[in-house]
C-alpha cells in the first residue's frame, strides 16, 4: 500500500487562469483531468506532484460536437463517453473501436482523451486511428492558441509538443468519405496494446486507389507508414501480401522496434506485417483472417 | 512536534456526497483516494485493495452508476455524486438477485475479487439488462479471478439475466 504525498488542486474556469498556475508552479504543478494515468505514476514514485491543475472546468473540455463532417472532442472527454456515441461508431469506426478496447471499463469511465495523448504512452490504442485521420490537436496557453497536427504533437515515449504552461484543450478528427474502409487491429497483453496497426483504404476496379496506415507500440512513437502507403497506391489489392512482406525494411526503418519484456524487435516487426495485412484485407472488405 | 511544512502543504476540500443512498458531507484531503475514503473513514471494507494499478477490479465501486478503480479514484470527485460499494447491493438481509446468483452458482473461490466482480456486473444488468455472452466478456475482462471462476461468475450473470431481473 502506497499512499499519494500531500498535495494541492485548483479548479481554473478560464485558459489563462490555468496556464499562470501552470506556469507559476511550474515543474510541481501538473494538469488533471481524469486521473487514470497521473495517480498511478504519483502512487509508484515516478512523478512528484505537488499541484494538480484540473481543468475539467475549463469551456469546452467535455463536449463532443460535429461541425463540417468534423468531430471536435473537448479534452477531458472520457473514452467511455467516445465509446457509447452512435454517431462516433457510425463516422469514425476505427476510432471508435479503438476507444472501446482500452484498458478496462473502469479506466474508460475515468480517462479522458486529451490524457491520452498528452501522457504519450507509446502503447496508446486512440494514437495510431487519430493518425490515419490526420486529426490535429488544439493547444491553449496564456500566450495564444495553436492548432497542430497530432503527428507533430506527439513525440518519443512520453513527450510531446506541449509547452510547460501549455493545456490541451481540443482534438479535432475528419470523418473520412463513406466508400473508405477502416480496420483497426491490435494484439494486447495485460489490457493495453502490445502492438496495434490502424488502416483506412479504397480499392476501384480492383486496384488500392488510396490508402493510409499508421501503427504504434513497436518502438517510441505511433507513426504513420507513409513510404508503405506509397508503395501500395495504384496496386492490385491481390498484391498487398507480397508488398507488406516485402516492406519490413521500410517498417523496420519507420517504426524502430524496440526489444523489450513484451517481445524482442524481430518478433513485434513480424506481428507488425501480419496484423497490417490483416488490417488492409478488413479495409478493404476482402475476405480472409480478420 | 509537527512537521509544519508538511501541515501548509495539506489541503482539505469540502464534500457532500451519496454513499449507499446515505448522505456524506465532511471534508477530505487531495490526496485521499476514493477506496481509502470508503475503508477507512466510512468503515465500508467490502471493497478490496489489490493492484493498485487499475487492472485487477478488485477495488470496483460505482459512482454516479459506473465503475471506477477506487484505489486510483481521487475522493473529492465524489463531490455532488452517487457512490455505491459491495455494502449497497443488499436490501437489509436480503442479497440483490446477482449477490444470490454468485452464491447459488459457487461463483467465488477465494473470495477476493468477488466484491469487485459483483460491482462491475451490477454496472453492466444496470446498463444492458440482458447482455450477450461477449458484451459480458468484454465489460467483465477487467476484473480478475486469480482461482479462475470466471465460468462460475459467467453463469451467475447469466442466470440473473434469463431470471429478468438483477
Amino acid at each position: 500500500m502506497q499512499l499519494l504525498s500531500p498535495m494541492r488542486v485548483s479548479f481554473p474556469t478560464t485558459v489563462a487562469e490555468a496556464s499562470d498556475e501552470l506556469r507559476t508552479h511550474g515543474d510541481d504543478a501538473r494538469v488533471y483531468a481524469g486521473g487514470a494515468e497521473l495517480v498511478l505514476l504519483m502512487r509508484i514514485g515516478a512523478v512528484h506532484v505537488a499541484r494538480l491543475v484540473d481543468v475539467k472546468r475549463l469551456r469546452g473540455m467535455r463536449d463532443v460536437t460535429w461541425s463540417d463532417g468534423r468531430l471536435e472532442i473537448g479534452a477531458a472527454v472520457t473514452h467511455r463517453r467516445l465509446e457509447t456515441d452512435r454517431e462516433v461508431w457510425r463516422r469514425l469506426p476505427m476510432f471508435a473501436d479503438a476507444e472501446s478496447r482500452i484498458g478496462n471499463i473502469r479506466i474508460r469511465n475515468q480517462g479522458t482523451l486529451g490524457g491520452n495523448l498528452a501522457f504519450n504512452d507509446p502503447h496508446s490504442d486512440p494514437t495510431p486511428p487519430l493518425l490515419v485521420h490526420d486529426a490535429t490537436v488544439v493547444l491553449e496557453s496564456t500566450a495564444g492558441i495553436r492548432e497542430l497536427a497530432l503527428d507533430n504533437f506527439v513525440g518519443e515515449t512520453y513527450d510531446t509538443a506541449l509547452r510547460q504552461d501549455e493545456i490541451l484543450t481540443r482534438i479535432l478528427v475528419r470523418a473520412l468519405p463513406e466508400e473508405w474502409g477502416q480496420a483497426y487491429r491490435r494484439v494486447e497483453r495485460f489490457q493495453r496494446p502490445t502492438l496495434n496497426v490502424a488502416v483506412a483504404a479504397r480499392a476501384r476496379n480492383g486496384l488500392i486507389a488510396e490508402v493510409r496506415i499508421a501503427a504504434g507500440c513497436l518502438g517510441p512513437r505511433a507513426t504513420r507508414l507513409r513510404e508503405l502507403e506509397a508503395s501500395l497506391a495504384g496496386v492490385p489489392v491481390a498484391e498487398i501480401d507480397r508488398i507488406v512482406d516485402g516492406a519490413k525494411p521500410v517498417l523496420k526503418g519507420s517504426l524502430n522496434p524496440r526489444s523489450d519484456l513484451l517481445g524482442s524487435a524481430d518478433y513485434k516487426l513480424h506481428v507488425a506485417g501480419v496484423l497490417l495485412k490483416r488490417g488492409l484485407r478488413a479495409a478493404l472488405g476482402l475476405g480472409g483472417a480478420a | 512536534m509537527t512537521d509544519t511544512r508538511r501541515v501548509e502543504s495539506i489541503q482539505l476540500l469540502a464534500i457532500t456526497t451519496t454513499v449507499n443512498g446515505h448522505a456524506w458531507s465532511g471534508e477530505v484531503p487531495v490526496e485521499e483516494v476514493l477506496l481509502d475514503f470508503a475503508r477507512s473513514r466510512l468503515g465500508l471494507k467490502g471493497s478490496k485493495r489489490s493492484c493498485e494499478s487499475e487492472v485487477c477490479g478488485a477495488c470496483t465501486m460505482l459512482v454516479d452508476g459506473a465503475p471506477v478503480s477506487s484505489c486510483s479514484f481521487l475522493a473529492f470527485e465524489v463531490n455532488g455524486r452517487e457512490v455505491t460499494t459491495v455494502e449497497g447491493l443488499a436490501d437489509g438481509d436480503e442479497l440483490s438477485p446477482l449477490q444470490q446468483a454468485f452464491v447459488t452458482e459457487v461463483a467465488a473461490q477465494c473470495g477476493y475479487c468477488t466484491s469487485g466482480q459483483l460491482m462491475a456486473a451490477t454496472a453492466l444488468l444496470n446498463e444492458n439488462p440482458s447482455p450477450t455472452y461477449q458484451e459480458m466478456q468484454h465489460w467483465m475482462s477487467g476484473n480478475i479471478c486469480r482461482c479462475g471462476c470466471y465460468p462460475a461468475i459467467a453463469r451467475a450473470i447469466k442466470s440473473t439475466v434469463t431470471r429478468g431481473e438483477n
